[in-house]
Order: C-alpha cells, then structure tokens, then sequence
C-alpha cells in the first residue's frame, strides 16, 4: 500500500469531476476504485495508472478514444513535476492546429465571432449544456462543436434506451393456451408454466429525404446523427439525400461505426452543398422507389428549408402523392426554429396543405422533441 | 513496466495469445478488482480468446454462455427439475405432510444449474465468458446485473445463492446495439481494437511458426489494406490466421492475383466484398500500409 497524499487526493477527484463534465458516467463507486489501485501504488507507473483509469472510466467506445487524450492533458504536468521530476523535462506543449473552419460531410462551422455570441448566451443564467441544447446548429462555432458533439452523444443515446423501454413493452399479454398445453407435455400433462402471448409495439417503417443543399448542410449532419442512433428501432429505415438530384444512401448505412457511415456518406453524395431541387427530386423518389417503399405503414420525413430553385408545382404533386400513398408526412424545417418565421415561401406554401406535421430541427432540443412524433404517429 | 502485468502479457504469450498493455492491465485489474469486464470490438479481433486464454493461464474451468435472442433464465441460471420432482411426488404420494413434501422437491437437488449458477457454485473461481452479450434481449441484460454487481442470484423458491467463489466475467459484444448504462457501470472497458501490423505477423509467426517471414508480411499488409476498404465485413484475426494456414498448405511463397482469386473465400464472406477484392489487382493491396 502506497499513502496516498492530499494533493493527489484532490487531483484524482477534479479529475473524476473533469470526466464528468466531458460526459463520462463516473459513479462514486467508480471513484473508489480508482482510489484503491492508487492505493496500492499502481499510480507511481503512469502507463499503468492511466490504463487502469480507462478501464474503470470508460464505458463505450467514443469515451475510450478520447480518454488518452484526456489524461494527459490533464496529469501530464503533475506527474512531471510531482511524480517523475528527474525523469521528465518539460516538453513544449503540442500547439492545437488554429481550427479556422472545420469541414464535416461539407458543414462549415463558422470561426468565433463576439457578434455571432449574442444568440447563443441568449439564454441568461443558464450553463453551457443548456445553451448549447438551445443554439441553432448553423450558429455553433468552433470552440463549442467538440462540446455540442458530446452532448449530443449523451442526449441521443439517453433518448435511444427510452426508445427501447416503450418498444420492448415488459407487460405480459393473456395466457397463450396453445403454447401452454405444449409446454405441459414435457411435465406429464402438468399445467406448472403457464405461458404468456408477448405484447410488443410494432416497429415502424420510416423513409428519410434529406435535403444536403448548401443551406441545408448543417442542419442534415446533425438530423443524420440523430437517424443513426435510432436506426434499430425502424422495422426498416431507408435513406435518401437531395439537392440537385436524389442518391439513395441506405447502402451505407450497413456499418456498426457511425464514423464510418458519415465518412462515407461524406464521400458517396455527389451533390452535398449544392443547389435545391427539392420537386424533381422528390419526383425521382416517387418514380424510381414510390413502389417499394411507400406505403400505408410507411412515416415519410422530409428535411428541408422548402427554398425550391425548380418548379413549384412539381413540388406540389411530388408531395401531393407522397402524403397519398404513405401513412404520415412529417416535413422538418429548420427555418421554423427562426423568431417570427412564417411558411410563406413559394416552395413551403404549395407543401403546406398536405402536411401531417410541420416541426423545426434547427437545435438539440427540437431533434429529441422529435422522438414523441416518430413514436406516437 | 508494472512486473504484474509484464508477468501476465509472457503467461499469456506462452498461451498463445499476445497482449498490449492497456488489454493487460484490464486483465490485471478484473482479478484485482472482482469487477467483471466488457470487452467490445469488430468481429474477430481476438475477444473471446481472451477468456479462454484466462482460464488456461489460471488453470481454471471456463464457463461459456452464448447470448442469442430469447435467452432467459430457464437456459441460462437454473431450471426446476420437474421430471424428478413429479417422480419424487409419486413416489411420496401417501406424506401426509405436505409442507415437508414442498421443502423437499425445491431444494438444490432439484434443480439443474446452468452457466450462470454453475460459475457462482465452483469452488474455484471460474472464468465466465458471457459471449455476444449484444445479440440477448434487454431482458437478459436485467437477469444479469445481480450478478455482476454482487456475485449473487436469487431463486424465489429458494432465496438469494452467495458465490462460494466469485467468478472472473468476461463479457464481450460487438456492437450491434447499444448495451445498457446499467450494465455497462458494473462493467470495467476495454475497446479491443485490430492489432497494428507487427502485432499481427507476430500473432501469426506464433500460430503458424511453418509460414515464411515474407508471406507473413504480405498476407498482413493484405489485409490491413483491406480493412481500410469499405467492405462489408472486415476480416479480423481469425480471418488473417485462416488465410495464412491456407496458403502455407498450397506451398505459397508470394501472393499472386491467381492465389487471391481462389483463395478470397477464406478471408471474406460477402459476395460483394469478393467482387470487390476480385476485381483489382494484387499489387493494389501489397502497398505499404500507412
């Protein structure tokens, strides 16, 4: 056993409160682990400490890619100067690259900027968990993506398990007799199990139009994100971009890592960051995939500003026959989020009509309001 | 570095399987620290040899539980013995007491213990490896965080059964859905990540000694370059080992496109990865790998 001194004491627990605020679930168990393998001096060899700090920290795999990153930046200086003194000379410490603008499937997030500030503080008294739930994702800057990706990591995966619970209904249905009887023939004709019919929500078919014009970009990074933490819980999940013409991306959606996906996403979509050309390729959708995947158990949702640059009443009919042959048409629109915005837009007045609901997903806050939409309708 | 984890990485060499620190020093800690282990990763990157490569470094039994959907406590914790139950009622069937009757047939003899309750009623500890525990119901995940976090299982007829030993537990998943935060906070983590290229042809020089050093090379240099193509299915170690073996067999010395073309089969399992692989040269895939 190694005494462990004060300083490190309140070292290790600003630490534990430092993961905390990077969206690391440290419980106070946790914590006491991590004391104990201080205790036992295993906190003298710095690999080692920081390999058994990852164990017991992490919990999936997007915490332990950054936790390396994580521990030295912060134990670096001390162990230094506490730990190693002889062994270490202090080391120039790495310049971050100046993120002039930070390019994500074709989003720029602009530099920041006081004026650019005024909205997003908007919100008085409240902490940065809450602002940044509130900020428009056109107006995230640089200094607050890393933090509003971890947030929306948290809050998408929180959202994903109450997803889950109202699937997986846990009430048992009435007795299945049938079943009941069979199961009794291997106790001898003894009814000692009755067996129960399972109650389970049926799990919805969804098609997704996302709009990836260039006003749109940033809005579709975050929607697609969103999508792909509750791609499990669709019966089936299609996936189309739009912007001068339509690229079924589905396909690419086969890979567990999300990273992965957006990469290729990225790569695979021609048309990110373009013009809109929402009727023509809503069109294309109708006459090359109406048939195979609209139907009346399918929900179809649209994102897109409605800023049509094509024919509108293209648009009117594209729509007109899509709200016809699926079960709901939902049409997100990020502009909505905007004080005193009105649909009064060639494009958005001709869809308006035809419309099951008409939501903003400009902010954190609008995206998992959504989860009540896609699960009640 | 740590002499515990070094003593651990050689005794698990000599077993065949090689180490990274980080993975060692999880290993270190689940036997230090009595807390099971979550292990995620691609398929084939080596998860469950890690238990199984425990066990042999203990000398212990391994305890193996293969998660799929629709598991429950009847196949994974313990079943009433009803056969031997209604023979023991028609065999007492004058007994007058019938309270005496009850506490006899749900007793421990009568119940078949499964892997879960096998592993808490060794008298060594064991290694229990809850495999592909993402492919069970959330239901599972439930039955199981008793024992995770206290090394116990309760059975309503019975009570609450303490460990007489308490397990070392592995769990590994790769990913397919999204595990529970409850479970995962019983859990210490590890990420278990492709091997770097020499990591890999020292895996493969240790299973296969015969291979020549250059194949060894080209069969990973292969592989890591297909890995970093989006194939549907990535081939992991197991994939790499399978492919060595095959060309060691058919005398190969250098990878040509001719080998490839009949030998892809061992290394991917998608039609359309095939294809992929097929339709390009050799040469493409041999260049150094980053």
């Amino acid at each position: 056993m190694v005494a462990v001194d004060k300083t490190f004491k309140e070292r290790l627990l600003d630490f534990t409160f430092h993961c905390r605020e990077r969206q690391f679930v440290v419980s106070p168990q946790q914590t006491e682990e991590a004391f104990e393998i201080s205790r036992k001096g295993y906190l003298l060899d710095r690999k080692m400490f920081q390999y058994s700090l990852k164990a017991i920290y992490c919990k999936r795999k997007e915490q332990f890619d950054r936790f390396d990153e994580l521990f030295d930046r912060f134990w670096s200086r001390y162990y230094e100067e506490k730990l190693e003194p002889r062994k270490f000379r202090s080391k120039p410490k790495a310049q971050k690259p100046e993120a002039a603008s930070i390019i994500f499937l074709g989003a720029k997030f602009p530099k920041p900027q006081q004026e650019k500030k005024e909205e997003a503080k908007q919100t008085k008294g409240a902490n940065a968990t809450t602002r940044l739930r509130y900020t428009d994702f056109s107006k995230i800057e640089v200094a607050d993506k890393e933090q509003l990706e971890e947030l929306a990591e948290a809050l998408f995966h929180q959202m994903s398990m109450r997803f889950k619970r109202r699937l997986e209904n846990a009430n048992r249905g009435s007795i299945a007799i049938q079943r009941t009887i069979r199961n009794s023939l291997s106790k001898g004709g003894w009814m000692l199990d009755l067996a129960h019919k399972r109650k389970r929500k049926e799990k919805r078919k969804i098609v997704f139009l996302l709009d990836v014009s260039g006003s749109m970009d940033t809005y579709s990074f975050y929607l697609l994100k969103y999508i792909l933490v509750l791609k499990k819980y669709f019966k089936s999940l299609e996936f189309f971009t739009f912007s001068t013409h339509l690229t079924h991306i589905t396909p690419m959606l086969r890979h567990n890592n999300e990273a992965e996906i957006l990469k290729q996403i990225g790569s695979g979509v021609s048309s990110w960051s373009s013009g809109t050309k929402i009727g023509s390729s809503l069109g294309t959708f109708l006459a090359e995939y109406g048939n195979k995947f609209l139907s009346q158990k399918h929900i179809v949702v649209v994102l897109s500003d409605g800023l049509e640059t094509g024919n509108v009443t293209e648009l009117r009919e594209a729509v007109r026959t899509i709200r016809r042959k699926c079960k709901t048409l939902v049409w997100l629109n990020p502009l909505k989020g905007m004080k005193d915005y009105q649909p009064i837009q060639k494009g958005m007045v001709n869809v308006m009509p035809h419309l099951d609901a008409f939501e903003s997903a400009h902010n954190l806050d609008s995206l998992l309001k959504l989860e009540k939409l896609l699960m009640d309708v | 570095m740590n002499k515990e984890i070094e003593a651990l990485i050689q005794s698990f060499y000599a077993h065949d399987y090689i180490l990274d620190e980080a993975l060692a020093t999880s290993v270190f800690l689940l036997q230090n620290l009595e807390k099971p282990i979550l292990l995620e990763g691609n398929p084939g990157v080596g998860k469950t040899m890690v238990a199984k490569t425990l066990a042999s470094h203990l000398q212990t039994d391994l305890i193996r539980l293969q998660c799929y959907e629709g598991l429950d406590v009847n196949t994974t914790i313990y079943e009433w013995n009803y056969q031997k139950q209604l023979l023991h009622i028609k065999l007492f069937e004058q007994e007058k007491d019938r309270k005496k009757l009850g506490d006899q047939i749900f007793g421990m003899d009568y119940i078949l213990k499964r892997p879960l309750l096998q592993s808490i009623s060794a008298k060594k500890p064991a290694v229990l490896l809850i495999d592909e525990i993402d492919r069970a119901d959330e239901e599972f995940e439930a039955y199981l965080l008793e024992l995770l976090s206290d090394f116990q299982i309760s059975i309503p007829e019975l009570g609450t059964i303490k460990a007489v030993s308490k397990p070392l537990v592995i769990l590994t998943s790769n990913r397919t859905r999204e595990l529970s935060d409850a479970l995962r906070r019983r859990c210490l983590y590890h990420w278990v990540d492709f091997p770097s290229k020499e990591k890999e042809i020292d895996i493969i020089h240790k299973k296969i000694p015969d291979i020549d050093e250059e194949l060894a090379r080209q069969v990973v240099t292969f592989i890591h370059n297909l890995r970093k193509s989006s194939l549907h299915k990535p081939p992991g170690i197991a994939e790499s080992l399978d492919w060595a073996k095959t060309l060691v067999l058919l005398n190969a010395k250098n990878i040509t496109d001719e080998m490839v073309k009949n030998t892809v089969g061992s290394v991917l399992k998608h039609q359309d990865d095939i294809n992929f692989v097929r339709n390009k040269t050799v040469q493409e895939f041999l260049n150094p790998v980053e």
